[in-house]
């Protein structure tokens, strides 16, 4: 029974990822790529995809443009609060690298630099159709990731 | 001959009480005197129950002895209207002085040319009466009880060098006295010596500080009430004109008919006037509101068993003299106003004594409107509504007091985070708001039986939707406020007063078994009254009236669910609250959400980075609608609407 | 073992709500999406959202927000079965708000000044729209002499033909009750999202189900109730109140959000006035 459960929940994990998107230093145009998905064209509903903008009830966090000492502080923080499993995906090549801007006094560099990504989405900016791959490759990561918490969870148990 | 004595010691007994206090001015003898108070008290309310329910639901007495009680009643009457002529003088406020003089010239011409037939029965006890008798007699001294503590910090507050306890405590207890004898007697003369004594007690305590604000309300206390002892008296002569009696239980169950023409209506009307004024209703709202500067027993005292009580009391008495008529539709539309209008003003208010005063106005509007509608239900709903609401409110006024005095403040935003400071206090206050507001808890049920009473009269049955709509807006806002917390770890313990905690505690319990025992609750104390009554509509009394309870036998069938499982569902959610404080564990606690700029891992959330890495703390308050709802914006319109309405009153009947 | 049947027909109803209240919620989504010429997801999409967030991580702020929203779930499910019971229709109300209470209470419990706001406002739609549901109430008790349910069944006449406009004026409330555009502004959905999520911003994971979960119970409820003024046969109300749920979609889709002032202005002028009017000329003609 329980582990039918576990199934159900495993299957609506894949079919269910919603989407927090967090604008790190970016010039916009990934961001207006992230956000095409949402046009009737893209639709990324179809894959049960929900932009909810707020990262409590998130699972997968966007991130486009590189990291700076600005806001790497506010990166974590919505890092922190969402809830596990969850996943990041970078989008465009200055969440993947730095980018252009990877040399600057300011910059940190990409996103792997402070967060544990698991899809990078290279392009400047890259196609919607890539974005939801991206998406959907990280969806695909979230059962792993479950397992590991409830790892940690068995881990903290057996502490106790 | 025992019941006299029970009757003498629930009127006589506080004011030995008050002897007492005067004279014993050590902190431990009114301790002792106070609590003795209560238990004695108590104990007379519960024998009287015995006596009235083996008396078949009715006792009126007379008096045989040597001793003209009358003559006396009357002679401190007239020294109770001259002391007020002198308070006017030595307060230099012609106004309270002209009114006294009024009242005293009625009065006295009323006696020496009326030639006055005093009733044989000078007391009369009903369940009406006993339901109030048991609320002054033990909510009152609890309340007392309640003061022992909270004085003795109150006078540390206001750094008093000469404590004025005794004096506090002997009004107090004068006060109790004069109700309980008020609620029993069936003179209409004695009625109005007592009326007149809850009168010049109120001043007497709302003035007790003594600053300049506090003596200004009780002046406005005072000559607003006395309007009403002059409605009252004229009401007096006017009833005994047409019939010819002063029994009050005679006046009442003469059947209006073709009889209620002439000055009969008036003289009624005046009395419903002289209830408004003493339960505050619209326009003359603004004594009970100023009344707030007394320390908070006195307004916990005047909110709940007494005073406001005796104005509801007394138009519930005489509801059945004109059920019915148009004279009670219109006493019904001045009451659901008042309810409406309350309720609205209470949103815009921030400050919490404000807010439950203008919920007890509009509570007071409801019994009094469930009293003009005059059908059985309603006189129902009337009795039960006094019953919650004078515990719920005699809690919360406690509850705001401790409040006050633990964090300094009685601005409902300064409540934020209470959980912390006082868990126990905060717990109790919540289950008073509750017990005001939601299902399964008695005022809710009252409010219920209203909107079925009042379905055949349309604009009173509006104005008890909107304003209970009203209703849930302020009290929603006030317990979200004070429930606001974040994880504690472990929880703080509260110290508090001994007579403070036991009279909190003591209360609550009376709140959550008064909304248990709902169904004993009426079929003991109301359902009797109304059949005494003899109202119309008796079949409603018996006949199993959809979900509402009356002759559904013996439980309250709230809509499919006895209401015990109600409770009892309550109860298990209730009681999940350790298990989940238990099974919260640090790791899993996340700070608020903030947009990323939380200043630091701190989980309570209360500060971010604004811009320019300036540290701001979050303030989120709570919507007042202070342009819509304001005071200064409704209070004129609203108190002209409502003198429009008692003018109609009158107008109508005469 | 007298109340075996009862007990049987309250356990299927508490299974069944929720699947029927999740596909209409499916069906919402699909249908939206239509209308904004997308393809949509698939029609069990609302129990892939619930069954992901039960398998989330259970954060929480503090110890006492689940309570609020077991109470926010318990009464609704307590108010569903008392319509499935054809009890007192009043009362079913007042068990609503408690429930509704109980949410707003829960929001208000933690230091996020988007959850507090969303909180106040969903008291405003409360304050909106209870009037108007109590007059409801008061004129299915002046056409049927009753507040149970029950009465309504044996009533000979459909509710519609004595409450037209009360009928309009709950369909108009029934707008704000499911948190649609125009009124969407305590929980903002779609991508309205000035106040992140309004009310249910600081709940996650379980805590999130079980509010979807409690709104496929109110849904099925509310459309319960609406069906009642089409009773006899009840297939007709449950087509209609079909009819009134797409229309509710349709107006979700095509008006854009107000202010809770217009919300005040026009519930109350409009709804209350049309419910009141009707009240009064019921009442004149007795």
């Amino acid at each position: 029974m329980g582990n039918i459960f576990q199934n159900i929940i495993s299957k609506s994990r894949k079919k269910s990822p919603w989407i927090v998107h967090f604008d790190c230093n970016s010039c916009n145009g990934c961001d207006i790529e992230t956000l095409a998905c949402l046009t009737p064209l893209y639709d990324v509903e179809r894959f049960g995809i929900v932009n909810v903008g707020n990262p409590k009830h998130a699972d997968v966090l966007v991130v486009t443009g590189s990291v700076n000492n600005r806001n790497v502080r506010a990166l974590k923080n919505i890092y922190n609060q969402i809830p596990e499993p969850k996943a990041v995906v970078a989008v465009g090549a200055c969440a993947c690298s730095g980018g252009v801007f990877k040399e600057c006094y300011n910059v940190l560099g990409g996103i792997d630099q402070v967060l544990p990504v698991d899809v990078y989405v290279p392009g400047c900016c890259p196609r919607p159709e890539a974005i939801i791959d991206g998406i959907v490759m990280a969806v695909g990561k979230m059962d792993e990731k479950a397992a590991k918490m409830k790892e940690s969870r068995n881990l903290e148990a057996v502490n106790d | 001959m025992e019941t006299y004595l029970l009757l003498a010691i629930a009127i006589l007994l506080p004011v030995l009480c008050a002897g007492l206090c005067s004279v014993i001015r050590g902190r431990t003898g009114r301790s002792i005197i106070v609590t003795a108070a209560l238990l004695v008290m108590s104990v007379v309310a519960v024998l009287l129950v015995g006596r009235i329910t083996a008396a078949g639901g009715k006792l009126a007495l007379g008096l045989e002895s040597p001793i003209d009680f009358n003559l006396i009643v009357e002679i401190l009457d007239i020294a109770l209207i001259v002391y007020i002529i002198y308070i006017g003088f030595s307060l230099k406020k012609m106004l309270i002085s002209t009114l006294a003089s009024i009242q005293l010239a009625i009065v006295l011409l009323f006696e020496i040319f009326g030639s006055v037939k005093e009733p044989e029965k000078v007391f009369m006890l009903d369940y009406l009466s006993l339901i109030m008798v048991l609320l002054v007699s033990i909510v009152g001294p609890l309340v007392a009880v309640f003061a022992l503590g909270y004085m003795q910090e109150h006078e540390e507050h206001q750094h008093m060098k000469k404590s004025r306890q005794p004096r506090f405590f002997v009004i107090i207890f004068i006060f109790l006295g004069a109700m309980n004898g008020l609620v029993i007697t069936n003179n209409l003369m004695w009625m109005g010596f007592f009326w007149e004594v809850t009168t010049v007690c109120s001043f007497l305590l709302i003035s007790h500080d003594r600053t300049e604000e506090a003596v200004r309300n009780g002046i406005r206390a005072l000559w607003i009430n006395l309007v009403g002892g002059i409605a009252f008296v004229l009401g007096i002569v006017m009833i005994y004109s047409v019939s010819g009696t002063l029994a009050i239980d005679e006046i009442v169950s003469a059947r209006p008919g073709a009889a209620f023409a002439g000055l009969l209506p008036i003289g009624l009307g005046m009395l419903c006037l002289a209830g408004f004024t003493k339960s505050a209703q619209f326009p003359f709202q603004s004594w009970l509101l100023g009344a707030m500067v007394a320390p908070t027993p006195v307004s916990g005292l005047l909110h709940s068993s007494t005073m406001v009580k005796a104005g509801v009391y007394l138009v519930v008495r005489f509801a059945p003299a004109f059920a019915g008529t148009i004279l009670g539709t219109i006493v019904a539309v001045v009451g659901g106003f008042t309810f409406v209008v309350g309720s609205a003003l209470a949103i815009s208010q921030r400050n919490a004594k404000r807010v439950l005063a203008y919920s007890t106005i509009a509570n007071l509007g409801l019994i009094i409107c469930c009293a003009g509608i005059g059908t059985n239900i309603a006189l129902g709903a009337a009795m039960l509504l006094i019953v919650f609401h004078a515990i719920s409110k005699g809690l919360l006024f406690l509850c705001v007091g401790t409040i006050e005095h633990g964090i300094g403040s009685r601005d409902i935003e300064d409540m934020q985070g209470l959980m912390k400071k006082m868990p126990f206090t905060t717990v109790i206050t919540v289950i008073g708001m509750i017990s005001m507001l939601l299902p399964p808890f008695g005022v809710l049920m009252t409010k219920w039986l209203a909107i079925e009473a009042a379905v055949h009269l349309p604009i009173v049955l509006v104005l008890i939707i909107i304003g209970s709509a009203f209703t849930v807006f302020f009290w929603a806002k006030w317990i979200g406020i004070i429930l606001t917390m974040s994880y504690k770890t472990s929880m703080h313990v509260e110290k508090l007063k001994v007579s403070v905690k036991t009279a909190l505690s003591v209360l609550t319990l009376f709140v959550l078994s008064a909304s248990i025992l709902i169904v004993p609750l009426f079929n003991t104390f109301v359902a009797p009254q109304l059949s005494m009554d003899a109202l119309g509509d008796a079949s409603s009394l018996t006949s199993g009236n959809g979900g509402i309870w009356l002759g559904n036998g013996n439980t309250l069938n709230m809509g499919g669910f006895a209401s015990i499982g109600f409770f009892i569902v309550l109860f298990a959610i209730v009681l999940t609250i350790p298990i989940f404080i238990r099974r919260t564990k640090p790791e899993k606690i996340k700070p608020p959400y903030m947009g990323g700029e939380n200043v630091n891992d701190d989980i309570r959330g209360i500060e971010f980075t604004g811009p320019g890495d300036k540290v701001e703390s979050v303030i989120v308050h709570n919507y007042y609608f202070k342009n819509l709802l304001g005071e200064e914006r409704l209070t004129l319109v609203v108190n002209l609407i409502a003198g429009a309405i008692i003018m109609i009153m009158f107008g109508v009947v005469i | 073992m007298k109340y075996l049947p009862e007990i049987i027909i309250a356990l299927i109803t508490i299974i069944a709500a929720p699947i029927i209240g999740g596909l209409l919620t499916g069906l919402d989504r699909k249908l939206t999406a239509r209308m904004q010429n997308r393809i949509g997801p698939p029609l069990l999409q609302p129990f892939y959202d619930f069954f992901k967030l039960l398998g989330k991580e259970k954060i929480t702020l503090n110890q006492t927000q689940m309570v609020y929203v077991l109470c926010y779930l318990l009464f609704a499910i307590m108010a569903l079965i008392m319509l499935v019971f054809k009890q007192d229709l009043l009362m079913l109300v007042f068990i609503l708000t408690f429930s509704n209470l109980s949410l707003v209470v829960g929001a208000t419990s933690v230091r996020s000044p988007f959850s507090k706001i969303g909180a106040q406002r969903e008291i405003i739609q409360m304050v909106a729209y209870e009037p108007v549901i109590l007059m409801m109430t008061v004129g299915i008790y002046l056409t049927t002499k009753s507040f149970m349910i029950e009465s309504i069944f044996q009533h000979d006449q459909p509710m519609i033909a004595n409450l037209p406009l009360v009928f309009l004026a709950f369909v108009f409330v029934l707008t704000i009750k499911l948190k649609k555009s125009p009124f969407d502004f305590s929980t903002s959905h779609h991508g309205h999202q000035e106040l992140v999520k309004g009310i249910t911003t600081e709940f996650s994971g379980l805590q999130l189900a079980l509010i979807e979960m409690t709104d496929w119970y109110d849904l099925v409820l509310l459309l319960g109730m609406i069906s009642l003024f089409f009773a006899k046969p009840l297939w007709v109300g449950i087509l209609i109140a079909l009819a009134s749920y797409f229309l509710e979609i349709v107006i979700d889709n095509i008006s854009a959000r107000v202010t809770w002032r217009w919300m005040l202005k026009i519930v109350w002028l409009f709804g209350i006035g049309a419910a009141l009017t009707n009240i009064i000329w019921l009442y004149a003609r007795r």
